[in-house]
């Protein structure tokens, strides 16, 4: 059951193209987008683990030095890639049940570019090959321009369009990296260009080695959102549709940890790797955290808390242990799940009030009884509290930072799971809890279902991940183990 | 009484965080909290380089949180270095490029 690897990218991608050609038949295109969108968790669950190698293109042994070559563009599909793929698969068709039913009169070219950017990060997970993987950066750097000009927003254009300018700087320079890396190796294969690295075929203290990591590295930062373009990525989540936003914070994490672990297999022999994704997460968790305590836009506020919690997932990858990895890798999975569930849950009260500053919010508890409440399990698992899904990961990442010998990182993560909870405690009791404001008007009184629906399916993972976490991190350990 | 003063000073001070409109309890609570996360994240931050010399790590964490401290309130500060300005973007991406190339190269096989 091989063929289904490529399918994971070819049935969203040809689903985009598909539904943009022929958005005017409305209930055509709505009927379609929701059976792609349903299909979309359920191939990477039917699926086989395997490799897959476009045009057929089998390794290739080298004789005379016993080495393998790969020519073809390889998918390699494990049980973490299985994981990711359904979780994106499922807030893809969550996301679309949310749009398809709040519009009577749907939009082709929105619907494009969710399925679009769900095809990118697919690829960008499975795929082996760097120069592939960079393509579809670039296209899902795109689709989330995209997303975010198309939503109604105010000043949402002017927000896409800083993205866009920034990305002409960072993508560029992934580029520049890979081409050196090209230069050195031969290869745009990662198995090939690990394999030559590990056997000392190259020199990795060459400048032109160091300068591809760097490179790529700035690539890195400017797909994760981490400093200096936390700022930009915050900026982004604030402008888009709430049900957009819940997407483009998954496609944010998804490029970062798809990145992240090619880089980690070329790059884990220099030391310096590690260290600066150590810094670079501690400045995120840092920067995210103390700017979302500032926010009284509610949509910033989840904004930079997504970036602040990046930089767990950094946290993780960073300090390079089996254990840690998986910590990082299982924070990763919970942060998409939390952050969507928080997005959606914000973006249920911005359609029933019209109003996203916290200070002209309040009394909304008495209106919305069954949001707040999920609202308030989703951020507990933000920050942290026990039994639900963040708790366990935030707690594996601090035991991972301890007997990694930096007991000043656990402090800091612990202190930074503190501020997530001062950040929420303050936004809960502005809109929830505080008398309402004579001069409030809450129009819709009802939530969409479809946001009900979409916040207990996430809530019910978050809540089963907390209290059975070995369901996901045996798996993941194992495939840490293997790239370790 | 002094130190009173200063920590009110620094209250006062929050309000141009959030002007245009009213400041509330929770939001300059909030502010308080960032003020002093963001000053003990970054000494505990600094006390990481005892992984490179301690004698490094005492000095580095002394002055830097001398320098924070006599410096509060940061958080207007930082807010306005990271507000939605392009430039203020573009300097900070550029500036982290030349840092990381230039780092990289002359001292990547250093460490």
């Amino acid at each position: 059951m091989n063929e289904l690897i490529p399918l994971m990218v070819i049935v969203p991608l040809m689903a985009a193209l598909l539904i943009s050609a022929f958005s005017r038949f409305n209930t055509v295109t709505k009927i379609f987008a929701l059976v792609v969108a349903i299909c979309l968790p359920i191939i990477p669950l039917a699926s086989n683990y395997g490799l897959h190698y476009f045009g057929g293109y089998e390794p290739i042994l080298d004789n005379v030095t016993n080495a393998v070559y790969h020519p073809a563009i390889t998918y390699s599909f494990t049980f973490l890639q299985q994981v990711f793929i359904a979780m994106v698969g499922l807030l893809t068709f969550l996301v679309v049940f949310i749009y398809l039913t709040k519009y009577r009169k749907v939009s082709g070219p929105y619907l494009f570019l969710l399925f679009l950017g769900t095809a990118a990060v697919t690829a960008m997970l499975l795929t082996d090959d760097i120069f592939h993987m960079f393509v579809f950066f670039e296209i899902l750097a795109l689709a989330q321009v995209g997303i975010v000009a198309a939503s109604s927003i105010n000043y949402s254009y002017e927000m896409a369009l800083k993205y866009m300018i920034l990305g002409s700087i960072g993508s560029p320079m992934m580029l520049l990296g890979i081409g050196f890396l090209l230069a050195m190796t031969g290869t745009v294969n990662v198995t090939d260009i690990a394999a030559a690295v590990h056997n000392g075929l190259i020199n990795v203290t060459s400048p032109v080695f160091l300068m591809s990591l760097a490179l790529i590295f700035f690539g890195w930062l400017y797909a994760s959102g981490l400093p200096p373009f936390h700022t930009i990525k915050s900026g982004i989540y604030s402008k888009a549709e709430p049900h957009g936003a819940a997407l483009l914070q998954s496609f944010t994490v998804i490029s970062m940890i798809s990145i992240v672990l090619i880089m980690f297999r070329i790059y884990s022999t220099l030391p310096i790797f590690e260290v600066l994704i150590v810094f670079f997460s501690i400045l995120a968790m840092i920067l995210g955290v103390s700017m979302a305590l500032t926010q009284t836009d509610f949509r910033r506020m989840i904004g930079f808390l997504a970036v602040g919690e990046l930089g767990f997932i950094g946290l993780g990858i960073g300090l390079g242990t089996q254990f840690s990895i998986t910590a990082g890798l299982f924070q990763a999975l919970n942060e998409i799940m939390i952050t969507a569930l928080l997005f959606i849950g914000f973006g249920a009260i911005v359609n029933a009030t019209n109003e996203v500053d916290t200070r002209k919010l309040g009394g909304l508890l008495a209106y919305h009884p069954k949001v707040s409440l999920m609202l308030l399990i989703g951020g507990l698992a933000m920050a942290g509290v026990p039994p639900l899904s963040g708790f366990q990961s935030k707690l594996m990442l601090v035991q991972a930072s301890l007997s990694c010998g930096f007991p000043e990182i656990s402090i800091l993560a612990i202190m930074v799971s503190i501020a997530t909870f001062v950040v929420f405690v303050k936004t809960y009791y502005s809109m929830f809890l505080k008398p309402k404001p004579n001069d409030l008007e809450v129009e819709n009184k009802e939530v969409p279902r479809a946001m009900i629906f979409a916040m207990g399916i996430l809530l019910i993972i978050i809540i089963l991940l907390g209290i059975f976490p070995d369901i996901v991190i045996n798996g993941i350990s194992n495939f840490v183990g293997g790239i370790l | 009484m002094k130190l009173y003063d200063q920590i009110f000073n620094v209250v006062k001070q929050f309000r141009k965080l959030f002007s245009p409109g009213p400041v509330t309890n929770a939001d300059v609570s909030g502010s308080i909290t960032a003020e002093i996360f963001l000053i003990v994240s970054l000494v505990l931050s600094a006390i990481l380089l005892r992984h490179v010399n301690m004698l490094l790590a005492g000095i580095v964490t002394f002055i830097l949180a001398i320098v924070l401290i006599s410096n509060i309130p940061l958080i207007p500060k930082f807010k306005l270095e990271q507000e939605d300005s392009l430039e203020k973007m573009l300097f900070y991406a550029i500036i982290t490029i030349s840092i990381l190339v230039a780092f990289l190269y002359w001292g990547g096989n250093l460490v």
